[in-house]
């Protein structure tokens, strides 16, 4: 496959080696000229000097017949048009960013990215599931603005351990969606005992994640 | 009528100054904070100043959901077109205006139905004009 990837600081960089290690055809577009010089002379990748989101350097590299294109330039809204342009202009079918606003992430999906990817999401929930007795991890931004899926385990001193889920308090506009009981899932209902190190799957707006945390988890 | 005004330098500010016959109120969200303080200083205008880069929170701020225009006229293309196409398609602002300069964006954008405007499509057209004239 032939794939553009506009933007190749560290990220940019790692990914064209690696899509060229796997027999790829990969063009580099990088408008900085040290690390433009860097790319082609040491590392030997087909690189553009050039902004990336001017249509006609865009040209240049020959989108029109790649088969995907990733901005990767670190500036979400730049990442968009960039994006929107080979998409309207070029047709590239498949188009793939990287946001770092998390609430970019469902507003570029709505406004046809093929595949948005949220870097602070991916990296809190990694940075989370390695700090131990970390109880509430972020799952992933849903596409309505604003809203998440969390996962909240339950401490064994905590109040609402004995309770029924029913007895339960939630913020509003939360909601527990899945109950983990000994690796086991189990649909809420509202009779459902609530035991130590149960882990809740909850929806929950981004403003009452600590809210949220807090009526589960308080003692 | 409820007007959110993105930008702060001098086409936001004249758009701020020509709307102040018409608009109710006039929110302008901007990164320079003395221009927002002189610009919030004629009635009926507030300002929002954009510190990071969170598009989506200084807009629900801004009280976009309430807004009846939206202008984006920062000096930043990108900028614009992302504040305005979240405007348009998050949150349905009946009338939303783009400023770009780059006359090929406006192109490429105006065909997908946004409202985008350029001053350089007009200069374009003057110079035109001009070397046609001799």
């Amino acid at each position: 496959m032939y794939i553009v990837i506009v933007g190749c600081s560290e990220v940019g960089f790692y990914l064209s080696r690696a899509l060229a290690a796997t027999g790829h055809e990969v063009a580099v577009i990088e408008r900085e000229p040290q690390r433009y010089q860097v790319l082609t002379e040491s590392l030997g990748i087909i690189a553009l000097l050039g902004d990336g989101s001017d249509p006609d350097i865009l040209k240049r590299a020959g989108v029109e017949r790649a088969d995907a294109v990733v901005a990767l330039t670190g500036v979400d809204a730049t990442n968009l048009v960039i994006c929107q342009i080979v998409r309207y202009m070029y047709k590239t079918p498949r188009t793939v960013t990287l946001v770092k606003d998390p609430k970019n992430e469902p507003i570029f999906e709505e406004m046809g990215i093929d595949v948005v990817v949220n870097w602070i999401h991916l990296a809190l929930g990694a940075l989370e599931a390695g700090v131990p007795g970390q109880p509430l991890r972020h799952l992933m931004t849903l596409r309505q603005p604003g809203r998440e899926l969390v996962s909240v385990s339950v401490p064994s001193g905590a109040d609402i351990v004995g309770r029924r889920l029913d007895e339960v308090d939630l913020p509003p506009g939360s909601f527990i969606s899945l109950v983990v009981k000994k690796g086991q899932a189990t649909l809420p209902s509202a009779q459902l005992l609530v035991e130590a190190e149960d882990e809740f799957i909850a929806v929950t707006s981004t403003g009452d994640e600590q809210l949220l945390y807090d009526m589960l988890t308080g003692v | 009528m409820r007007v959110l005004v993105y930008g702060c330098g001098e086409l936001a500010s004249g758009a701020v100054r020509e709307l102040l016959q018409d608009a109710t109120q006039i929110t302008v969200l901007g990164n320079e904070r003395s221009q927002l303080e002189r610009l919030s200083s004629y009635p009926k205008v507030s300002a929002v100043l954009l510190a990071e880069p969170v598009m989506h929170d200084y807009l629900m701020e801004a009280g976009i959901s309430q807004a009846q225009a939206f202008l984006a006229l920062s000096t930043d293309d990108h900028e614009n077109l992302l504040a305005a196409q979240i405007a348009d398609r998050m949150f349905g602002v009946p009338r939303v205006v783009c400023h770009v300069e780059n006359p090929q964006l406006q192109v490429i954008y105006a065909s997908q139905g946004l409202n985008v405007v350029s001053y350089a499509v007009g200069i374009l057209q003057d110079i035109r004009f001009a070397i046609n004239f001799d």
